[in-house]
């Protein structure tokens, strides 16, 4: 083993130089499991018309995605969260956004899955926190009248990720900013430490919150909106969520353009901005930037020149922003404003 | 006169092949290739015994931060939290810090990593040593290549796979059938008593385990009876026993040493099991499970799921306290080899008094 | 009396051999279920493009996929045949109680490590510390290290288990120790060995979690090169496809794990068919 692993390494490092001599350019791409559907399509296209590089793409998770991009081992690091202020004292890293996505909040209530039901954070908070555990508490009859008496009285389920996840980054920030007793509790974050429910699941991906949530009468789940079309073949409902002006809104075209509407005009020059909760009366309270974190200073001047190509490409309304590819998912493409902010932070990039 | 020749003449035939491969092997004969033979297998043997080493190592040294930052808390805290990311400043503690709010407690997972893997054995030691006399005595010669072939396959079959069908056919079936009908009328057993939760759980975790290391045991369970207990199967029903006795008092003793190897490779793939038992376990957090049915998690799986996370912390102590579990991992199976090293040579001091 | 206690000793027998085949159908009924489940999903989505095309995002076809897989494999079967056998031959042969229990320890701890962690240590080591990015040597590193006990382990019990006066007899014809070893031992305990290999295959083809961090995943054919260059695998597909919301890309992942357990069928067939010719052919005394 010890002389294969020897020859190993001299053959590595011979390929190695006599590679970069001539073949094309190869990018890397990893990260969030949420934005690798739509970075699979996009490449899909880009590679027929770009011979000359090479994508590999992977979903692995937004945290890896962040730690091979700042090791060099990936190109793009695909993340749904942004950077936190701690990572970036250590790493000047790139948070690029190329699309807006969103979360919808479903339950599996036999007889009202054909209803979307009017939840609220503190409603959420409470039921995820082990306070609220049936159905039928007034708590949330009282957000739902119509319905009072059709809420059965069953024990909740509630369903969170059990892996590190974009999706419950951005969950626990709807409950943080709007249930004071979360924020000085569980806060938020890609993995938190759940308070403890007796009846509670934790379940891997979307696919695994998906299939519990559709097995499981009287659960409730939050999963990504690339999802939406499956929770609904599935006959799973998905509520109404209570925004920041009080009003109780479904995840619609409108509602997520209206909430990033409000908030593009505060985000910062690095990008770097939560939009969960925004202002406005018809805006959805969970939507988020999915981002690209990418190291400003790449190996070779080649590579740069290509990854500047293909972010700025991904970004453009006639490239990877067209209805074609957003639609599948159920992204919505970057307001103006911000397509600007990122092609300045792409054009960083050397 | 070779040795060969000096065989010969002592009787066995030039024909056998013991004389045949023997006469192949004569090269080896010679001093510096036995020499370099022995130091050669010697070398590897090192190898294979420095891979643990070396993993071992590794993971203290890249977990020290947080062996030293966590402390006991790490055996005996309940509360997993890898901190605020988002927050401002930290914490310290001996000289390391953390994110704030951060606390390393694994005794939940350890837990859950025990019981599921006892659960898993209680079922698959017994099931295992019948499949194998079932295949060894009861499956006719003809079929036998057959299910010996189906038996392995089983072994072949990927964990993701499992966990799929774990979680697409098995814990729908416990959640909606086989838990609200125990809880219900079995309900005065703590095993059974409180909430029938969704079905993902100790039960389906312990199932699929089961399902995983059964294979494995039968494979070399089979094995070791057709080497070491054929004639004394033969000599017990000569002596007038029934089959089953047999099987009971000639071949179960006979075969021991080789079942309780067998059991130890199941449980340690049982306590190692990750991707399956992700799948269907239910992920328990700061939370034990009040019965059989309701969610646990273990020292793997909590590893692969939580590493994703542990990577987004600055401070780098969530993922030092993850190598810090694989490192109670590792000691918990250090300490079970240990005793079930213990009992071997008990059981084979006990069997030479006799 | 004694009659009596015969007859309920016949009927006890018989009830127990009951049991052990009823247990033999239930795990093979489960084996069934499995094997259905997985297929019925997945004959659908084979198409013969799957096997001739490489994966296009989150369509297209597996060749990339099984070509690693096998790349993989074979390339870890062959760290670990050098070496796995040695050890189990040096235990047996040649060392004496105290280093062979050592060792014996340390493999029987080695079973214990889960594979995610096998996976994270080389990820940090090699892929990160050395700088060798996702590649061949390092997944096919990390398998071997996956596989090593399950070939140690059957070929230390296969080779313990060799008939002793099968050695002797060697002996006693002058042969010294590593030619009787070589000779005698070794063929004798060849389908205790292949059992150990089939199982380690069996686990290595079936292995997700460290591959992620060692292999990494490419949607092109393996380039042969040993580092700086990732491998793809069949069992990404099902773990990852499988999470896509498109149902293209769930077939694919069906038709993945319906691969996987075609090759385990076909190897494990073909091992096994070997192993019961070549025990009846060597094991006649």
């Amino acid at each position: 083993m010890r002389k294969s692993l020897i020859t190993a390494v001299a053959m590595g490092l011979v390929l190695a130089t006599a590679s970069t001599a001539f073949a094309a350019t190869r990018m890397l791409e990893t990260g969030s499991t949420l934005l690798y559907p739509l970075v699979n399509l996009w490449v899909a296209t880009y590679q027929k018309e770009h011979r000359n590089v090479q994508i590999t793409t992977q979903g692995t998770g937004s945290g890896t995605g962040i730690s091979e991009a700042i090791a060099g081992v990936a190109q793009i690091g695909a993340s749904d969260a942004y950077m936190s202020n701690g990572q970036m004292k250590q790493h000047r890293m790139l948070n690029i956004p190329l699309a807006i996505s969103a979360q919808q909040i479903n339950y599996n209530i036999p007889g009202l899955n054909n209803v979307h039901l009017n939840l609220s954070g503190p409603v959420l908070a409470g039921i995820y926190s082990g306070r609220i555990t049936y159905w039928n508490d007034n708590a949330i009859k009282a957000l739902n009248r119509a319905y009072a008496s059709r809420l059965p009285h069953k024990v909740i389920i509630p369903i969170h990720r059990s892996d590190g996840s974009g999706d419950t980054f951005i969950f626990s920030q709807y409950l943080s900013f709007s249930t004071p007793s979360w924020k000085n509790g569980p806060a938020y974050g890609t993995t938190i430490s759940w308070p403890t429910v007796q009846t509670a699941v934790g379940a891997n991906g979307n696919p695994g919150m998906l299939q519990t949530c559709k097995a499981t009468p009287y659960s409730i789940a939050y999963i990504g909106v690339s999802f939406l079309n499956e929770t609904n073949k599935a006959g799973l409902g998905y509520a109404r969520l209570k925004n920041r002006a009080g009003r109780f809104v479904l995840p619609t075209t409108q509602t997520v353009n209206a909430a990033a509407a409000t908030l593009v005009s505060r985000t910062p020059r690095d990008e770097r901005i939560s939009l969960v909760f925004a202002p406005g009366a018809n805006s959805y309270p969970i939507i988020n930037y999915e981002y690209a974190i990418v190291n400003p200073k790449q190996a070779n001047p080649a590579t740069a020149k290509e990854l500047r190509e293909f972010l700025n490409w991904a970004i453009d309304g006639n490239g990877g922003q067209k209805p074609y590819y957003l639609d599948q998912v159920h992204f919505r493409p970057l307001p103006a404003s911000i397509v600007k902010l990122s092609r300045s932070q792409i054009a960083s990039i050397s | 006169m070779t040795s060969i020749e000096r065989g010969r003449r002592s009787g066995v035939s030039p024909e056998d092949p013991l004389v045949k491969g023997l006469a192949r092997a004569w090269g080896l004969q010679r001093p510096w290739a036995q020499l370099i033979f022995k130091l050669g297998t010697g070398t590897t043997a090192v190898l294979s015994a420095l891979v643990v080493v070396l993993i071992c190592v590794f993971l203290t040294v890249f977990a020290w931060p947080a062996i030293r930052f966590n402390g006991w808390n790490i055996l005996t805290g309940t509360i997993w939290n890898i901190g605020n990311q988002y927050g401002s400043g930290s914490i310290t503690h001996n000289g390391y810090s953390a994110e704030p709010g951060a606390q390393f407690g694994g005794l939940v997972f350890i837990f859950g990593t025990l019981a599921t893997a006892t659960v898993a054995m209680i079922a698959a030691v017994p099931l295992a040593f019948l499949v194998s006399v079932a295949l060894v005595y009861r499956v006719p010669a003809r079929i036998r290549p057959l299910a010996n072939a189906l038996v392995e396959l089983m072994a072949g079959v990927p964990s993701v796979v499992y966990g799929l069908w774990g979680m697409v056919v098995l814990v729908p079936w416990i959640g909606t059938k086989l838990a609200p009908a125990a809880t219900a009328h079995l309900g005065f057993l703590p095993i059974f008593h409180g909430d029938a939760g969704s079905g993902n759980g100790l039960l389906a975790a312990s199932t699929i385990i089961a399902l995983m290391v059964i294979p494995i045991m039968v494979a070399t369970i089979r094995d070791v009876i057709n080497a070491q207990a054929t004639s004394v199967y033969e000599a017990s029903m000569a002596l007038g026993s029934t089959s089953w006795q047999a099987v009971t008092r000639a071949v179960l003793p006979s075969v021991r040493n080789g079942m309780i190897a067998a059991i130890m490779v199941a449980f340690g793939r049982a306590l190692g099991e990750t991707m399956a038992v992700l799948m269907v376990c239910g992920a328990a957090i700061n939370t034990y499970p009040q019965n059989i049915f309701q969610s646990v998690n273990t020292l793997a799986a909590v590893i692969v799921s939580q590493l994703e996370s542990a990577l987004t912390d600055s401070s780098g102590m969530a993922q030092r306290s993850l190598a810090e579990l694989a490192v109670v991992l590792f000691a918990i199976t250090v300490v079970l080899n240990m005793l079930a090293r213990g009992i071997l040579r008990g059981a084979d001091r006990s069997q030479e008094a006799q | 009396m004694i009659l009596r206690r015969r007859r309920r000793a016949a009927i006890a027998s018989k009830l127990w051999w009951g049991a052990s085949l009823l247990a033999l159908f239930a795990v093979i009924a489960v084996l069934l279920s499995i094997f259905w489940f997985v297929a019925a999903r997945g004959f659908p989505a084979l198409r013969p493009a799957i096997l001739t095309t490489v994966t296009a995002g989150t369509s297209g076809g597996l060749l990339n996929a099984i070509a690693g897989t096998f790349l993989l494999v074979i390339s870890g079967m062959v760290m670990v045949a050098i070496v796995g056998l040695g050890t189990a031959v040096w235990m047996v042969e040649f060392a004496s109680s105290r280093p062979r229990a050592l060792v014996r320890f340390a493999i029987d701890v080695l079973f214990g490590v889960p594979s995610i962690v096998v996976g994270y240590s080389l990820y940090v080591a090699l892929v990160e510390g050395l700088g060798w990015g996702f590649s061949l040597v390092a997944g096919a590193l990390a398998l071997a290290i996956i596989m090593l006990p399950y070939v140690v382990r059957n070929a230390d019990l296969a080779l313990s288990a060799v008939p002793r006066d099968l050695r002797e007899a060697a002996i006693a014809l002058g042969a010294r120790q590593a030619t009787a070893a070589v000779s005698v031992a070794l063929p004798w305990a060849v389908p205790g060995i292949l059992t150990g290999f089939l199982i380690a295959t069996g686990i290595a083809v079936g292995e997700t979690a460290p591959l992620i961090y060692t292999a990494g995943w490419s949607n092109f054919l393996p380039s042969f090169a040993p580092t700086h260059s990732p491998v793809g695998y069949l069992t990404y597909v099902v773990w990852t496809f499988i999470s896509l919301p498109f149902t293209a890309s769930h077939e694919l992942a069906y038709a993945a794990a319906v691969l996987l357990m075609l090759i385990i069928f076909v190897t494990n067939l073909a091992s096994r068919t070997f192993v019961e010719y070549y025990a009846q052919k060597t094991h006649r005394r």
